[in-house]
C-alpha cells in the first residue's frame, strides 16, 4: 500500500490577494479581483476587464527580492516560498524534494517586449534566455534550493491539476519525499490577443454558468502546494491542511480546440478520480468548478456532473469570477480555494449569475455558505483540446 | 508474474506500397508525388473521412495507417474507448509542417498564416486525430526519437496493459519530413488476435 500524500503548505498570489490570508478574505467577503486592465501594456486596455495581480514587476522585483526576473517566474516564486514557509520547511534538503511546475505563458510576457529590438538591432538583450516555460521552473527551483527533480507541465489549462497529479505519484511511487506542486501564468499581449481571436473574452465581468453567459475574463496567478510522504508528515509531526484523495486525467476525442457538447472527457476525468480511492460521488462534499464562463465549457462541464451526479449534485460554484482564468495556473489557484473551504467549513460562491442555464437543470451556489464540513472537495480544470483533469481534497 | 501481450495486427505505409500483417496491399508504381499517394490510398480503402483533406501530410499519414490497422484488428469494436491506449514516435516531430507554417510569417510583405495550418503544428496533434476519428479516450504519448526503439516501445506498452491503464495499445513510428516517410503501426493486445505474435523487443525489431 503506497503513502498516503498530504498537503503540508500553500502559497498564492493572483487577483484577490498576494497571500493565502489576503486570498482568503476576498473569497468570504465576495470581492472580485477582476476590474479594468492596468498593469498589460495593450491597445486593449479599455475594451476589456482582467484579473491582474495588483504589483507592477518593479513591485514584483522587490517583492520576490531574487533579482531581475520576468513577471511569470516572480510570481511562481512568491508563491512558492509562501508555501514553503507556510509548511515550514527550513532546511529543503533534508529529503527528497521536487519542484513541478506549471506555465504556458513562460517568458512571453517580457520576450514579447523586447524581441523586436532586437531583430531590429536597437536592443541586444537575448530574450531567449527567459523565453522557455522551464526558464521559470529553474529560476524557481535554484533559489528555493531545489535540486532533485525540476519538471514543467505544459497542458492549456489543466496544467497544474496535472502537475499536482504528478507530484503525488512521484511521492506514492517512493521517488521523492516532498514536492512543490502548482503553476504560474502571468498576463501577456500574446495570450490576450489569442483569446480575444478566439472570441470567447467577455467584455465586462463573467458569468460562470449563466444562461447568458459571454465568455471568460483572462487573469494571472500563481499557486503551490507543498506535497509531503505520510512518513515524513508522520516523522516531523506536521500540521495537514489537506491530503490528495484523487486524480484522473483524459481525453474527449472531440476536437482539437473545443469541449465536447455532452463532456465525455470532463464525465472521464471526474470517474477516475472518484476510482483512486474507490469513492462514490456521494461522498463529495463541494465541487469546486472549471467554469470559466464560455458558452463551451459551463455547458458541456455541466452535462458531465449532472451525468456522474444526477439529482444528488453536492453544491458546485466556479470561482474564476473572483481571479479570472489563470490558465496554467487555474486548477493551482483552486486548490487553493478548495483547501481553504476544508479548513473553513465555507462553500464559496460564484459571482454575477442572473438566468439559469437551459441546456443542464442543477445550479451553482451564489452565496457564500458557511459551517459546512466538507470530507471531500472536487476540483475540476478542462484544457482547450480536451485535455480534462479532475482533483479530490480530503479533509484528513 | 506480468501478463502476456500480443501483436495482434501491424500495417506499414512506405514508398511507395502499403502492406497489412506483411502482406503486400496497394502498390502505386506510377510517377506520383507523395500527395498523390496518399490520396490514391485514400481512394482504394474507400476512407470516407473529408476532413482527411485539410491535415497537413503527417497527420494524413497517419490517420490512413490507423484507418487499415483498425479496420483490420477491429479493436475498437472489442474495446471501450477508454480502454485503447496510443503511443507513437517519431524523429521529425512536425517539422515538416512547422515549417511551411514558418514559411507563411517569415516576409512582411508576404505574411498569410492560417490557424488551419497552425493547428497541425505539433506531433501529438496526430494522436488527437486518430483519437477523433475512432472515439478513443484512452491514455496516449507521442516520443521523439532518433530512430524506432523496439526496446523502449515494448517497455512502456507493456507497462500501460501490466497496470491495467490500457488492454489495448496502438503504436508505432509515423514520420513525415520533406516528401520523405515511412509509417508503421501496430496493435497490442492481451489475448492473440489475427495474429499470434508475441509482443517482446526481438519480434517488434523485426517486423518494423
Amino acid at each position: 500500500m503506497p503513502d498516503h500524500v498530504y498537503v503540508t503548505g500553500m502559497g498564492i498570489i493572483s487577483a484577490i490577494g498576494n497571500s493565502v490570508e489576503e486570498t482568503f478574505h476576498s473569497l468570504y467577503t465576495g470581492k472580485t479581483g477582476i476590474g479594468k486592465i492596468k498593469y498589460l501594456d495593450t491597445v486593449h486596455k479599455n475594451d476589456f476587464v482582467a484579473g491582474e495581480i495588483k504589483r507592477s514587476n518593479e513591485e514584483l522585483i522587490a517583492l520576490a527580492g531574487i533579482g531581475d526576473y520576468n513577471r511569470t517566474a516572480l510570481c511562481g516564486y512568491i508563491a512558492a516560498r509562501e508555501a514553503l514557509y507556510n509548511a515550514g520547511i527550513v532546511d529543503i534538503n533534508e529529503a527528497r524534494t521536487g519542484l513541478v511546475t506549471s506555465t504556458t505563458v513562460g517568458g512571453i510576457c517580457h520576450a514579447e517586449n523586447v524581441y523586436k529590438d532586437f531583430f531590429e538591432g536597437i536592443s541586444n538583450e537575448n530574450f531567449t534566455d527567459s523565453y522557455l516555460s522551464g526558464v521559470s521552473a529553474n529560476i524557481m527551483a535554484s533559489h528555493l534550493g531545489i535540486t532533485e527533480f525540476v519538471t514543467t507541465i505544459s497542458t492549456a489549462c489543466s496544467s497544474a491539476a496535472n502537475a499536482i497529479m504528478l507530484g503525488t505519484r512521484l511521492i506514492k511511487n517512493n521517488m521523492l519525499d516532498r514536492v512543490v506542486v502548482g503553476g504560474v501564468d502571468t498576463l501577456s499581449k500574446f495570450t490576450f490577443n489569442g483569446f480575444n481571436t478566439l472570441m470567447i473574452l467577455d467584455r465586462e465581468w463573467c458569468k460562470p454558468f449563466d444562461e447568458n453567459r459571454k465568455g471568460l475574463n483572462l487573469g494571472e496567478g500563481a499557486g503551490f502546494l507543498v506535497l509531503e510522504s505520510e512518513r515524513l508528515v508522520r516523522q516531523k509531526n506536521k500540521k495537514i491542511l489537506a491530503r490528495i484523495a484523487g486524480y484522473g486525467n483524459a481525453n474527449d476525442a472531440y476536437h482539437q480546440t473545443a469541449s465536447s457538447p455532452d463532456g465525455v472527457g470532463a464525465l472521464l476525468a471526474m470517474e477516475k478520480a472518484l476510482k483512486i480511492e474507490e469513492l462514490k460521488p456521494s461522498q463529495i462534499s463541494y465541487i469546486n468548478a472549471h467554469g470559466t464562463g464560455t458558452a463551451n465549457n459551463d455547458s458541456s462541464e455541466g452535462m458531465a456532473m449532472q451525468r456522474l451526479f444526477g439529482a444528488e449534485i453536492p453544491p458546485f460554484s466556479s470561482t474564476k469570477a473572483f481571479t479570472g482564468h489563470t490558465l496554467a495556473a487555474a486548477a493551482a489557484v483552486e486548490a487553493v480555494f478548495s483547501i481553504l473551504a476544508i479548513q473553513n467549513s465555507v462553500i464559496f460562491p460564484g459571482l454575477n449569475r442572473h438566468e439559469q442555464m437551459k441546456d443542464v437543470s442543477i445550479s451553482p451556489i451564489d452565496q457564500l455558505m458557511i459551517n459546512q464540513p466538507l470530507e471531500y472537495v472536487m476540483s475540476n480544470s478542462f484544457g482547450f483540446g480536451g485535455n480534462c483533469s479532475s482533483l479530490i481534497f480530503a479533509k484528513r | 508474474m506480468l501478463g502476456a501481450a500480443f501483436i495482434t495486427s501491424y500495417c506499414t505505409i512506405k514508398p511507395w506500397e502499403v502492406s497489412i500483417d506483411g502482406a503486400v496491399g496497394y502498390v502505386d508504381n506510377g510517377e506520383f508525388t507523395t500527395a498523390d499517394f496518399l490520396k490514391n490510398i485514400y481512394k482504394s480503402y474507400n476512407v470516407d473521412y473529408p476532413k482527411f483533406h485539410k491535415m497537413d501530410n503527417l497527420c494524413k499519414l497517419g490517420l490512413l495507417n490507423a484507418e487499415l490497422l483498425i479496420r483490420n484488428s477491429e479493436v475498437t469494436q472489442k474495446y471501450k474507448p477508454e480502454e485503447i491506449a496510443i503511443v507513437l514516435t517519431n524523429s521529425a516531430s512536425s517539422l515538416d509542417v512547422d515549417q511551411k507554417y514558418q514559411a507563411t510569417i517569415q516576409e512582411k510583405d508576404n505574411f498569410f498564416p492560417s490557424p488551419a495550418v497552425f493547428v497541425y503544428t505539433l506531433p501529438n496533434i496526430l494522436i488527437g486525430e486518430i483519437a477523433i476519428k475512432y472515439k478513443i479516450t484512452g491514455e496516449n504519448a507521442f516520443f521523439i526519437a532518433e530512430q524506432f526503439d523496439p526496446h523502449f516501445m515494448n517497455s512502456y506498452i507493456s507497462n500501460l496493459l501490466n497496470t491495467n491503464k490500457a488492454r489495448c495499445c496502438i503504436a508505432g513510428w509515423v514520420e513525415f519530413y520533406n516528401n520523405s516517410f515511412n509509417s508503421f503501426l501496430y496493435a497490442v493486445e492481451q489475448q492473440p488476435g489475427k495474429l499470434t505474435l508475441e509482443h517482446t523487443t526481438e519480434i517488434l525489431g523485426q517486423i518494423f
